[in-house]
């Protein structure tokens, strides 16, 4: 009985022990990795506003140049020249993709894409968050969808190249941004003409 | 003198056994599962090998004070509170001070808790033996898994990606090995490295 109520007691005491400094190390790390999401955020909205910035300036390029806007729960946020860039999320072949997308003030043309997340096929899929990929979606129209068509056979100004070998995540991420457009731009253009 | 020269010949033993006669990916088969996920870069290899290390000194230090404390019947629980512990550590502190390394390998930093290195060498070392030696046998092992998930990662990713480290080593218009960046490339190039480390150590099977 007595080495039961030891075991029992060893087990609480040691619990109890390393909870406690587990609780210490998230009170220190919690502030610095809100930042670090943060800056994360606020560096992923400045590249598809296409706003120049390096590591050190992101929170005053960000405050100086953009705007946070609210419209019926969506979040939206206003660069200086007018464009408009907005988070999207959905799933893509392996996991959720998640990003910004920027539009151009004409709200039918992209201004930029960025990918802060995402957890597709290495050295394949993945090929979706380098920036030659993305740097295509400039300037492309959306109004009526994006459209996919085979590498290098772009040639109306509303589709963009999937990726030889990542078909599948091509067209989830194609979706995703028709989807998150459809829904969002809206929302946007009734509080930007306001 | 002489106990302290055997005391010497005792933790070189250890860390040889360690680094090579025990280790633990070509000798044990433990820890598979992390090495193949993670060695498609390099920079990853070092910040798992990192991760892998700290938390086998930090659990060999534990369980080998409180060796005489723990209760036998309740050891496996105890290794995995600590071992747990210092894994959720490692995941914070990557991701507050290496927000992008912490990206790149996330879900596999949680998966050092099931790394079985490290209950496996808490079972068979740091429960039996003082701190001095069990920390020895922690830095070796984590030195062997470390050098074993660097070398695979160098071979992928110099085959799968055309760069170390991040740095473009292959030339321009080298074709990349697709196959080496994903699972399988995981399983080739870690299979040769057990055959070729067990030829060199003169291991055969029974």
């Amino acid at each position: 009985m007595k080495d039961k109520i030891l075991m029992i007691v060893f087990v609480l005491v040691l619990g109890s022990i390393l909870t406690a400094a587990l609780m210490a190390v998230n009170f220190y790390t919690i502030p610095i990795i809100e930042k670090n999401e943060g800056i994360a955020t606020k560096s992923s909205i400045l590249k598809a506003l296409n706003i120049s910035f390096n590591q050190d300036n992101v929170e005053e390029i960000f405050a100086e140049n953009v705007e946070e806007k609210q419209q019926e729960g969506t979040t939206y946020y206003v660069a200086k020249d007018s464009n408009i860039a907005f988070p999207y999320s959905g799933s893509g072949l392996w996991g959720p993709i998640e990003g910004i997308i920027a539009v151009q003030p004409d709200f039918e043309r992209l201004k930029g894409i960025t990918i802060i997340r995402q957890e597709e096929t290495p050295g394949l899929g993945s090929r979706i968050g380098e920036a030659p990929y993305l740097a295509q979606f400039e300037g492309k129209r959306f109004s009526d969808g994006l459209e996919l068509v085979k590498p290098g056979r772009s040639s109306r100004d509303n589709q963009v190249d999937s990726i030889t070998g990542a078909t599948m995540t091509s067209d989830a991420f194609i979706a995703i941004l028709n989807k998150n457009l459809r829904e969002v731009m809206p929302a946007i253009k009734q509080g930007e003409s306001q | 003198m002489k106990s302290s020269t055997l005391a010497k010949d005792q933790s070189f033993k250890t860390f040889i056994n360690g680094v090579w006669k025990d280790h633990p990916i070509f000798s044990m088969i433990l820890g598979i599962c992390s090495a193949l996920a993670i060695s498609n870069k390099v920079e990853n290899a070092i910040a798992m090998g990192a991760g892998v290390t700290f938390v086998l000194l930090a659990t060999g230090l534990l369980v080998a004070l409180l060796r005489r404390l723990i209760p036998t019947r309740v050891r496996m629980i105890t290794y995995m509170i600590v071992v747990a512990t210092f894994v959720i550590i490692v995941d914070r502190v990557l991701k507050a001070l290496f927000p992008d390394i912490s990206q790149a390998i996330g879900p596999y930093v949680g998966l050092i808790i099931t790394n079985c290195i490290i209950m496996g060498r808490a079972e068979a070392f740091y429960i039996q033996n003082r701190i001095g030696q069990s920390l020895i046998d922690a830095l070796a092992n984590g030195f062997g898994y470390t050098y074993t998930l660097v070398s695979v990662a160098v071979v992928r990713e110099l085959l799968g990606f055309g760069t170390i480290l991040g740095f473009q080593v292959m030339p321009e218009g080298f074709t990349k090995w697709v196959v080496m960046a994903m699972a399988p490339g995981a399983f080739f190039v870690l299979a040769i490295f057990i055959w070729i480390g067990r030829s060199l150590a003169g291991m055969e099977e029974e």
